[in-house]
């Protein structure tokens, strides 16, 4: 049993299709989300979605921001940033994470610059993480 | 041979075919990253289109919703995002939107978050309160930077640092024609949908609909900066194409001027020449 799955980010439309499973990262943790699902609306944390598409193959793709939305049995990602595995740039993820990390050593940072540095270091050791994946 | 020798035309000549080429060339790339511009617009709007939807959908769910965001405070100090260029040579595009921006700022407290370097010096040299200079690039501004700037503007509309906050861009009404705009971002204007057709009680909100909301609302607020910065640059390339396909006829225009100018020149010394060995001969 599959569901229709559509995932949208600002770039345009990541992936449209039929799905067996869903596995994000909400700010609340983990969910799984499988066919027939109840109504449900949450916002996204940072961390690894995994799509089981409809002969059973697994797509690892890192996902930031946004939120996950199921209406009427269909799953709409709505995500800010939705990279595939293997479309990921190591070594600028690992860059920026050397970016993020010597801006906030330097001294004097307002903490808001922090903040935004600190935000820039997550996001770029999300995308390490899925990107090392094998897939 | 009155007027400028043959030689100072030629040299003349050749330094505006050099600017001609340049200019033609700094067209076409315009013409070619407005392409992708456009494109990038039109990607993008799925993507706004079902994330309002959803704050609508919430909001009509909802009944007697509240959220910090919808609240109209007094104000007393305004934030503004700019969003300029990079470089010059694009008309009007920079001074037009930083023009507004600063009639909009002007006798009011207010600090801006500008993008763009061009944005960023214009700020600096007038001593507004600066938020940020990290956003100085505006073609290194990804989506991802766009949300994190959105969740910074509405921790600062949270905790009170500022009443207001507003973006300054340029909208891209066609290629021929840009205007410098501006757009409320917060307090949020919401206007509920009257007589809802399809509203059921029964969706999940996790953990509740006020927080999801309130999640959601910086994201939809990355989604309107990054879809004015995608505006802005689509401005920028198609100001660009037009003032550099103006500077390229100009260039033309006196290239032809001067080609005469030369040919007239070189007549002229023939016929002195001529008139010179004629005299000779007679002699």
């Amino acid at each position: 049993m599959t569901f229709h799955l559509q995932v949208v980010t600002p770039d345009g439309l990541a992936f449209e299709g039929e799905a067996e499973k869903l596995s994000v990262r909400t700010q609340e943790g983990v969910i799984g989300i499988l066919p027939r699902h109840i109504d449900y609306v949450a916002p996204l944390g940072m961390g690894e979605a995994v799509i089981t598409d409809a002969e059973g193959k697994e797509h690892y793709a890192a996902c930031i921001g946004g939120m996950v939305a199921v209406h009427n049995g269909k799953v709409r990602l709505v995500a800010t940033t939705f990279e595939w595995a293997k479309s990921i740039d190591l070594a600028r993820a690992k860059e920026a994470e050397q970016r993020a990390r010597s801006a906030m050593e330097r001294s004097g940072i307002s903490e808001r610059d922090l903040k935004l540095a600190e935000a820039k270091l997550h996001r770029s050791l999300v995308r390490q993480a899925v990107g090392k994946r094998k897939y | 041979m009155a007027g400028v020798s043959m030689k100072d035309i030629k040299l003349r000549i050749k330094s505006m075919e050099s600017t001609k080429q340049i200019t033609k060339a700094m067209e076409m790339v315009a013409a070619s990253k407005l392409r992708r511009a456009q494109e990038r617009i039109v990607n993008s709007r799925p993507y706004f289109a079902i994330l309002f939807d959803t704050l609508n959908t919430i909001a009509n769910d909802t009944e007697q919703f509240s959220s910090p965001f919808l609240e109209k405070r007094e104000i007393r100090k305004s934030c503004y995002v700019v969003i300029g260029g990079d470089r010059g040579l694009a008309g009007g595009y920079n001074s037009n939107v930083l023009k507004l921006a600063y009639s909009q700022m002007e006798g009011t407290d207010a600090c801006v978050i500008p993008i763009g370097k061009k944005c960023l010096e214009f700020f600096r040299s007038r001593k507004v309160e600066i938020l940020t200079d990290i956003y100085a690039v505006a073609s290194d501004v990804h989506v991802g930077d766009c949300f994190t700037m959105a969740k910074m503007i509405s921790n600062g509309f949270l905790k009170g640092e500022f009443d207001r906050d507003a973006v300054v861009y340029t909208n891209f009404v066609s290629i021929l024609s840009q205007a410098p705009a501006l757009l409320e971002l917060l307090p949020l204007e919401y206007h509920p949908r009257s007589g809802d057709t399809d509203s059921n009680c029964l969706t999940l909100y996790e953990p509740d609909s006020a927080t999801v909301f309130d999640a959601i609302i910086p994201e939809y607020l990355g989604g309107q900066i990054y879809g004015a910065l995608c505006e802005s640059i689509t401005s920028e390339q198609g100001a660009r194409r037009t003032a550099m396909d103006a500077a390229t006829k100009n260039a033309e225009e006196m290239i032809s001027d001067l080609s005469l100018k030369y040919n007239r020149a070189r007549q002229g010394a023939i016929t002195q020449e001529i008139t010179e060995i004629v005299a000779g001969a007679d002699s």
